[in-house]
């Protein structure tokens, strides 16, 4: 054991000062790109909300609106829709993340993949599907007339039972995962604990279960009220008007009553001002519930015996066949040939399915284009955000921090009329008109789907210990080395992922781009929407049945990344 | 390589982890910071890196002020707590980087490396992944990596205190024996004064961000400056009091458990309150004795037999609780709890602290 000779007193270079550049100008432009894409345009949706249209202050819109009986009842209705699909989404989230993380029983690790699956159906695709099964002259209804001697059909979907159907469908898995990443991290002793003393079955639950996990309830429940608050495509399907969200959107895009148009800039506003209190009231709700993690161990899955051993896989099958019964109403009308009167198609044809890839594949190319260039902006800006709330003490941090949070919050019909009021004006120094160039689109993509890369990469961030920078740093390499030798080779994964969640929601968004979108710019969803209200079903159906392959593709790819551990982004572990 | 730090002071927020810090650590030297948690040590380790820059005062290495200057230009080599291992790089490659990084040859890159795995006793484990390799072997690995460089400097953070009783001890006096091979001046972080004083030529011990006392283990154990440095190092008994008199250097104080005598440290005054510490090894039976000219009454509460020593805890005055360290045992009679004895120890080995809000 003979140490090698001290070369370094040789081999040293001459001392250098280090010239700083402070993280304050790396971080300006993201803060500008913040500034310039969130924060204007909602200054500017509040504003528009409360002047005149020579920008004197009024508050007599906002009167109007709170004065107009139609439009309170269709606030009513919007805040009962959301609450039922908040409650229906808990009860069947909950019992979905419990019985996977805490029972063993036939399907289990089967289910816990398909559990999560309804995310990848854009709802508005969700809901027509629905319609093609449970519709007035849907599957069921045929059967029940044609076999059943039933005169009329039964109402399933047309009006507030539909919306409230079709929306804890596609929601319920957001509860899932979030209750999933809380019993996950319960730790067993704390149940063991409570055993010891006497607290057993559902009184445990309650008192110590349901407590522990309580953040995760909350997060998932306000992404699933705003969600559901802000959604107009889904019940105007179902022919539902009297809701506050579809009143904006019809408001908007009839563009000839100005008087009406301003109701919807109150509406918008009013949704953004909604999702802001949410977000608040939820925050203070959670970090008084959040609990520290001392130890993990997890705690053990008991297998499941007797009658309840065939309950909790036919509650799975249940919940997820009729989740899936748009995926199949989807797939038959995309490929049925004149599929009308009969249950099912009695011909098939790939003329649909023809006519939209080859065709007219507009819709395609430019849903590709836009979630593409979408995605790459989202490297670009939430990479390096999500860099600097892991590891700089940036000023403002905090503030960039809540407004990552707020646009996961902030309705998509929000934003859409936000920007189209915002962009409509050229930009002051450059003279841009941005409403009128197709780099709206996927900017509007971009900020809209930010939060979950930006999530990812801090989440990845978190997880690398700062001493393992910080020992490259020892040896001799610069910062951008350090970043690309050590950094990046460890968190790649965990940046993709969420850049691919982020490009499976830019595919399915249906809510800002039908706003801001002009004649050429249409994407998919937005062509599903005009083919199905035009009542070209065809056309629609295989559309969405495209856009469902793309998502799942897109999932698969989140899949491979995790190892399998879906929930990675929204927190963790599909039960697996 | 020397390495001073003048007034060196070091805020975070509100907190000042480091409230002027001044060390001189020589060449060659095996210095340890120590300290409980938040004291401000990792900080101080931290600033001789270059992690942090200090917010008032200079660290110089040698004649050579390094103030701004980055860890890499420094000649330092660190291991972290948690060892810092790149878990996507081998053993080799984690080792072989910072050569890489010097653009240093491939066939030099794999003689040193080897070299440096070979000094820290893991020849042949190069093609592993950290992933593969025990605790003991991760740490290994680190110090490989931080010594690879030929530093002038080594800081370890705490290296051992992720690892297991055994493989600590171990590890412990093969760090000792590479230092002293290499002759590289080392400053060390712990929380464990055991540790602390078995590795180390000198010692610094820290408190809320300031030096308490610098000097060598017999020092900091036989003649500590302050209460806070009798109580941390070593085990030892203190008992409150109230001073009665102070003459030549010796001071009576009045206890519950009798007036007691000892050596002053520092300043006390008459009728000041103050603390008696007594080590438990000083502390010795009174039956048969003539040297102890302080003795107190007591009963023992608890007995431990270790082998090589007994240590009793007595109960005496009002509630306090004395350990009392018979070695030898084999000519001792075990005394069973509830016996009553009379305990106690020559006036000048013990110390006489004014007991201010640090008692």
């Amino acid at each position: 054991m003979t140490p090698p000779p001290l070369e370094a007193a040789r081999s040293r270079p001459g001392l250098r000062r280090r010239a700083r550049v402070p993280a304050l100008v790396w971080a300006l432009p993201i803060y500008a790109f913040l500034l310039l894409f969130i924060v204007f345009p909602l200054w500017r949706l509040f504003v528009d909300a409360a002047s005149t249209e020579d920008g004197r202050f009024t508050l007599s819109h906002i009167a109007s609106f709170a004065g107009d009986s139609f439009y309170r009842r269709s606030l009513v209705n919007s805040l009962i829709v959301s609450a039922g699909t908040v409650v229906g989404c808990i009860v069947i989230g909950f019992l979905a993340a419990f019985l996977l993380v805490r029972y063993d029983f036939p399907g289990r690790s089967t289910f816990s993949y398909l559990t999560i699956l309804p995310i990848i159906m854009p709802p508005l695709v969700g809901i027509m599907g629905l319609v093609f099964i449970l519709g007035r002259a849907g599957t069921v209804n045929v059967i029940l007339m044609d076999y059943f001697g039933l005169s009329k059909p039964i109402n399933f979907i047309y009006g507030w039972h539909g919306v409230l159907l079709a929306m804890i469908l596609h929601y319920f898995p957001l509860v899932t995962l979030n209750v999933l990443d809380g019993l996950g991290k319960v730790d067993a002793s704390l149940e063991e604990a409570a055993e010891a003393l006497g607290s057993r079955g559902l009184r445990k639950i309650r008192d110590i279960t349901l407590p522990l996990v309580t953040p995760g309830f909350i997060s998932g429940a306000t992404l699933v009220f705003i969600l559901a608050f802000a959604d107009f495509a889904t019940p105007l399907v179902v022919g539902m008007q009297d809701l506050i969200a579809s009143q904006a959107y019809l408001n908007i895009v009839q563009y000839i009553d100005a008087r009406l148009f301003k109701m919807g800039i109150v509406i918008g506003a009013l949704m953004a001002m909604m999702a802001i209190v949410f977000l608040v009231i939820a925050r203070r709700l959670v970090t008084l519930r959040e609990y520290a993690v001392v130890s993990y161990r997890a705690v053990e899955r008991k297998p499941l015996t007797g009658v309840a051993r065939w309950l909790a896989p036919g509650f799975f099958v249940a919940v997820l066949t009729v989740a899936f019964l748009p995926y199949l109403g989807v797939t038959m009308a995309a490929f049925g040939k004149a599929w009308s009167l009969t249950p099912f198609p009695t011909r098939f044809t790939l003329s649909h399915l023809d006519q939209v890839i080859h065709l007219t594949p507009i819709f395609l190319i430019n849903t590709i284009r836009w979630s593409a260039i979408a995605v790459a902006i989202i490297l670009a800006v939430g990479v390096p955000m999500g860099w600097l709330l892991a590891r700089s003490n940036l000023p403002g941090r905090g503030a960039m921090d809540s407004l990552v949070t707020l646009i996961l919050a902030l309705p998509g019909t929000a934003i859409g009329i936000a920007y189209i009021r915002a962009f409509h004006f050229p930009l002051p120094a450059v003279g841009l008109i941005l409403s009128r160039m197709w780099v709206i689109m996927p900017l509007v993509l971009a900020v809209r789907r930010m939060p979950y890369t930006v999530r990812a990469t801090y989440a990845s961030m978190l997880s690398l210990h700062k001493s393992m920078e910080e020992s490259a740093a020892s040896v001799g390499a610069s910062g951008l080395r350090t970043f690309f030798d050590i950094t990046l080779p460890l968190i790649w994964r965990g940046v993709l992922a969420g850049a691919l969640f982020s490009l499976m929601f830019a595919l399915q968004e249906a809510a800002a781009t039908i706003l801001v979108f002009l004649p050429g710019w249409e994407t998919m969803t937005i062509g599903i929407f005009t083919y199905y209200t035009s009542g070209t079903i065809g056309q629609a159906a295989a559309l969405g049945f495209v856009l469902i392959i793309l998502c799942a593709l897109t999932l698969y790819g989140v899949y491979r990344l995790t190892g399998a551990r879906m929930g990675g982004l929204f927190g963790s572990g599909g039960g697996s | 390589m020397q390495v001073r730090l003048a007034d060196v002071v070091k805020r975070f927020k509100a907190v000042e982890a480091m409230a002027g810090v001044s060390l001189t650590i020589e060449e060659g030297e095996f210095f340890t910071l120590l300290g409980p948690s938040g004291c401000g040590k990792t900080t101080t380790l931290r600033v001789v890196a270059g992690f942090y820059d200090p917010d008032a005062g200079s660290v110089a290495f040698g004649d050579t002020l390094v103030n701004g200057i980055p860890p890499a230009d420094r000649g330092i080599g660190i291991v972290f707590q948690n060892y810092a291992l790149w878990p996507h790089m081998t053993v080799y490659e984690n080792v072989a980087y910072g050569l890489k990084i010097k653009r240093v040859a491939q066939t030099e890159i794999a003689r040193r490396v080897g070299a440096a795995l070979e000094q820290v006793g893991l020849q042949g484990l190069g093609g592993r992944t950290p992933g593969q390799l025990s605790g003991g072997q991760q740490q290994r690995v680190a110090v490989a990596r931080a010594l690879v460089l030929n530093p002038r400097v080594l800081l370890l953070d705490e290296p051992l205190s992720n690892l297991d009783a055994k493989v600590r001890a171990k590890l412990r006096s093969e760090i000792r024996r590479l230092q002293q091979d290499l002759h590289i001046t080392t400053i060390y972080v712990t929380h464990d004064q055991e540790e602390a004083m078995v590795l180390s030529d000198r010692i610094a011990v820290m408190d809320a961000g300031r030096v308490l006392q610098i000097g060598t283990p017999v020092d900091l154990y036989e003649r500590p400056e302050s209460l806070f440095v009798a109580d941390f190092i070593g085990t030892n008994n203190l008992v409150a009091g109230t001073v009665v008199s102070v003459s030549d250097g010796a001071a009576q104080v009045k206890t519950s458990a009798g007036t007691l005598r000892g050596t002053v440290v520092g300043r006390v005054a008459a009728g000041a309150p103050a603390v008696v510490t007594v080590r438990p090894e000083i502390l010795s039976i009174a039956e048969g004795r003539s040297d102890l000219d302080v003795t107190m009454r007591g009963r023992v509460a608890i007995s431990q037999y270790m082998g090589n020593v007994i240590r009793y805890e007595v109960e005496t005055g009002d509630a306090i609780v004395l350990l009392l360290d018979v070695h030898d045992p084999r000519r001792h009679h075990l005394m069973s709890p509830g016996t009553e004895v009379v305990v106690g120890f020559p006036a000048a080995s013990a110390l006489v602290f004014a007991s201010g809000a640090t008692a």
